[in-house]
């Protein structure tokens, strides 16, 4: 927490908060132990708001708690208010219909009453188009895939629907998708129509990635985290003693 | 020529207005519905026929293209000046005699006029305040001498050579203009926000990228007056510190984008933009920008993302634009029309801006009136203009045969208001507590042959397609509510539709997350509020009263209001009407389509719409 910004303070569901300026609704709420349902949000990925099911009352508008920034004292928030359930009831109902089978949606759906509607029956695919793997391949430094087509045949793929030729085989997509919908391997690296060579780890023999995952990290070494630690304590061993220096 | 300073430009302009003016000149209008029935052509034929005819050697005659007219269905249209005759429907048969008898000698052709000359006593004319449209039908649009003469560049002059910065931001800020893009943000309060916004690189943004169904003023306006566009973000980039700017247009609009850039182009010579604008330290560059074609690129975030090269969708908007938009920097963005205000209130003074529309919603607007009415087109008004008067007295009401039932306003996302809302005031107000928007102003006219459960699904249908996807509420749900409204309009409502439909769409407008899914539901609450008996029916009774919903009625012919005309007959694409001439005629029900089409043609409405089981 950045101790040098102000502070902020204000109430959620009735519990006075403090937080720091900027800090997120969800973030704040989190601070009292009240938990607010997510889909879309992932604590190591910019928050996109686009689930809406972390929505939370504020006078008489809906927030997405998961990206609203607290920048004033004195909000009053509420997040299991008879709107916000109805609101999120509504979320998952429209969710459900394209993934009637996910355990944690259907539990979801079950604790807010929602059903999914048969008019929305077709092409349940099992994405909920919360767009974590574009977001995580972004943050990993790629832009491979991305959510491609308009309104309700918005899917994700890499460009023109075919393998993509800026995926380095990470797998972050896969990893950070709610659903595992993702279909990858391991051993041997494949993953969205590519497979990828992996890099051994020449001491210990571990994975420890693909090449290109590896360079574009920057990293030229083809140890594993591991051994490059046990290698540099090893070197920092060696050196004389009037190497360190005391402050 | 190159301006090193205002004293400059004012010796030009003063130079223009007292040299030799053209004797007459004829103003073929450029508008979009001109041009698209022939308008260049008969513009090219015109200067040939003039030089043909010698008339240009004796004194100065011309026909020039000019912006858009704004009685659109009389197309194409010539002007005359200074007579200020309106010649409609004007061919290339009719140009020999246009030049020797109208230019020549300043006669009309009788034929191709209406009863009402000279035009601005045209009933179309007569209530409009033509403010914003001044210049069209007075100046050539790629023409820089002509805007000058015209007044522009003044409000610029004045501003840099006599006003700071904050100076210009307070006459906007006092003037009380709100933006016309739709949402109706007072402009002032944007402008001060980003002027104050730390950061040394800002910008300023034209928004050009319309995409509403039969509405076409910001094209009308980039295609008519682009330098009032492009002076007015001069002076938006002076009041807040920006150097650079983008006018963001959708690629449908190739004249805009042509005109504009040669207007760029053109006050780029004269010093007008760029580097140390008439001999000031203020730099100003502007590119343009063109969309992709996506609607959702109208709503700021997605605009910002689309300019950056970004996939054009919204962003959660907690932060605003003025002071993180474009590439993080502040950001002032402003539709094309809000910054054709600016040089009027800069040159002008606020207190005149004010004098125009009302204390709330001062200055005019430009509306594009279509649908059911006698006379469609452009139109300017003063904002707080009653609806009734600009569809009976612009527009002149229904067609023949028909009647009034409602009007819809702002586009997709907007609303229908019903007859009782005639009196209301059109301002941004009034507007959104009837449950309509102003939005950028279209006026879509509906009599009784429209179906408010069928307009629904039309504009639910057409958002649909243009949601982005990003937000699970608009992606599904306007999905689930364009089926249901599908269902209902082909007889397959089921019980509770109606009041499902309310919880949906009320769900909907609370949960999206940008303005386009928020006000989606728009065309549904507001039919539902005023119309919501046509829903019950298709629900209930699998009726619909204005003979749209194809199945859903049976079409009868009253005999007392038939006069035989036999148009019905002519349009049935089934061929089971049958009668005498001059007889009342009659329908073979049995081998009906219910399609509609006798309802349609009917021009005395004796064709009717009655319920299948009656």
């Amino acid at each position: 927490m950045d101790h040098t910004l102000p502070k902020v303070t204000g109430t959620i569901d009735g519990h006075e908060f403090e937080v720091c300026h900027g800090t997120t609704l969800l973030e704040a709420a989190k601070t009292l132990g009240i938990k607010i349902p997510t889909l879309c949000h992932h604590p190591g990925l910019p928050p996109d708001g686009n689930c809406r099911l972390c929505l939370v009352e504020t006078g008489d508008k809906l927030l997405a708690s998961c990206a609203f920034p607290i920048r004033a004292s004195g909000g009053v928030y509420l997040t299991h208010s008879p709107l916000v359930f109805e609101a999120r009831a509504f979320v998952l109902k429209l969710l459900l219909s394209r993934a009637p089978n996910n355990k944690e949606l259907l539990k979801l759906a079950e604790e807010y009453g929602a059903q999914a509607d048969p008019r929305l029956s077709d092409d349940p695919d099992g994405c909920l188009r919360c767009a974590r793997c574009v977001r995580a391949c972004q943050a990993a430094g790629s832009q491979a895939i991305a959510l491609i087509g308009r309104g309700r045949g918005r899917k994700v793929a890499g460009p023109f629907f075919e393998p993509p030729l800026d995926c380095v085989g990470c797998l972050a997509c896969a990893r950070s998708c709610p659903t595992g919908l993702i279909a990858c391997g391991e051993e041997p690296r494949v993953i969205w129509g590519r497979q990828f060579d992996l890099v051994k780890c020449p001491q210990c023999g571990r994975t420890v990635g693909t090449p290109e995952e590896l360079k574009r990290a920057g990293i030229t070494s083809w140890l594993c985290p591991d051994c490059r630690r046990r290698e540099y304590s090893q070197a920092l061993k060696n050196l004389p003693e009037a190497s360190f220096v005391r402050n | 020529m190159f301006l090193k300073d205002h004293r400059e430009l004012e010796a030009l302009r003063s130079g223009l207005m007292t040299g030799p003016a053209p004797t007459r000149r004829l103003w073929v209008c450029g508008g979009p519905g001109c041009l698209a029935s022939g308008a260049a052509q008969i513009q090219a034929a015109l200067a040939s026929e003039i030089k043909k005819q010698g008339l240009n050697s004796q004194i100065d005659f011309r026909a020039d293209l000019t912006g858009c007219l704004g009685l659109c269905e009389k197309g194409p249209l010539v002007g005359v000046e200074p007579e200020g005759f309106l010649l409609e429907k004007v061919s290339l048969a009719d140009c020999q005699e246009l030049v020797s008898k109208t230019l020549g000698q300043g006669r009309p052709i009788e034929r191709l006029l209406s009863g009402h000359q000279p035009i601005k006593n045209h009933p179309f004319y007569q209530p409009q305040i033509r403010q914003i449209t001044r210049r069209f039908g007075q100046i050539n649009p790629e023409s820089l001498l002509d805007y000058l003469k015209t007044g522009g560049y003044q409000a610029l002059g004045l501003a840099l050579s006599a006003l700071s910065p904050d100076q210009v931001c307070q006459m906007v800020e006092r003037s009380g203009l709100r933006g016309r893009g739709g949402g109706g943000f007072p402009a002032g309060r944007k402008w001060s926000s980003c002027r104050l916004a730390p950061g040394t690189v800002k910008y300023v943004l034209a928004n050009g990228d319309e995409g509403d169904p039969g509405a076409f003023m910001n094209r009308s306006l980039m295609e008519g007056d682009p330098l009032a566009i492009i002076e007015g973000m001069t002076l938006g980039a002076y009041a807040v510190g920006a150097n650079k700017g983008f006018i963001y247009v959708r690629h449908e609009y190739p004249l805009s984008v042509e005109r504009l850039n040669r207007a760029i182009e053109a006050a780029e010579k004269m010093g007008l933009l760029g580097k140390g604008i008439l001999g000031s330290s203020f730099s100003f560059n502007l590119e343009i920008v063109l969309g992709g074609g996506a609607f959702v690129c109208g709503e700021s975030t997605a605009l910002m993302a689309s300019i950056e090269g970004r996939e054009g969708q919204p962003r959660v908007k907690y932060v605003r634009s003025t002071q993180r938009g474009l590439w993080e920097a502040p950001t002032l963005l402003q539709n094309v029309e809000t910054w054709a205000n600016v040089p009027l209130i800069v040159e002008h003074g606020h207190e005149w801006f004010k004098s125009q529309g009302t204390s709330a919603n001062p200055g005019t607007k430009v509306f594009c009136l279509v649908g059911q009415v006698k006379r469609s087109g452009l139109v300017e008004m003063p904002l707080g203009t009653t609806i009734g008067s600009l569809v009976f007295e612009v527009g002149g009401g229904s067609p023949p045969g028909r009647s009034f039932k409602a009007v819809q306003i702002g586009g997709p996302s907007g609303g229908c208001l019903p007859e009782s809302a005639l009196d209301l005031p059109l301002d941004f107000d009034n507007l959104s507590s009837a449950g309509a928007i102003m939005g950028s102003g279209g006026l879509i006219v509906m009599d009784n042959l429209s179906c408010m459960v069928d307009v629904a699904r039309y504009f639910t249908g057409f958002l649909m397609g243009e949601s982005c996807g990003k937000c699970s509420p608009c992606r599904e749900g306007l999905t689930l509510i364009y089926r249901i409204l599908e269902g209902l309009c082909q007889g397959q409502g089921r019980p509770g539709d109606t009041l499902e439909l309310k919880k949906l769409a009320s769900l909907l407008s609370k949960t999206a997350l940008c303005g386009l899914g928020q006000s989606a539901a728009n065309p549904l609450l507001s039919t539902l509020r005023y119309f919501e008996e046509e829903y019950l029916e298709h629900e209930n009774e699998r009726f619909c009263r204005s003979g749209r919903c194809q199945g859903l009625f049976w079409p009868k012919i009253d005999p007392d209001l038939c006069s035989g005309c036999g148009l019905c007959q002519e349009a049935c694409p089934a061929k089971v009407i049958f009668g005498e001439k001059k007889q009342a005629r009659q329908i073979d029900l049995a081998n009906c389509l219910s399609c509609g089409a006798c309802l349609a043609v009917c021009p005395f409405g004796a064709a009717q719409a009655v319920r299948q089981d009656s």
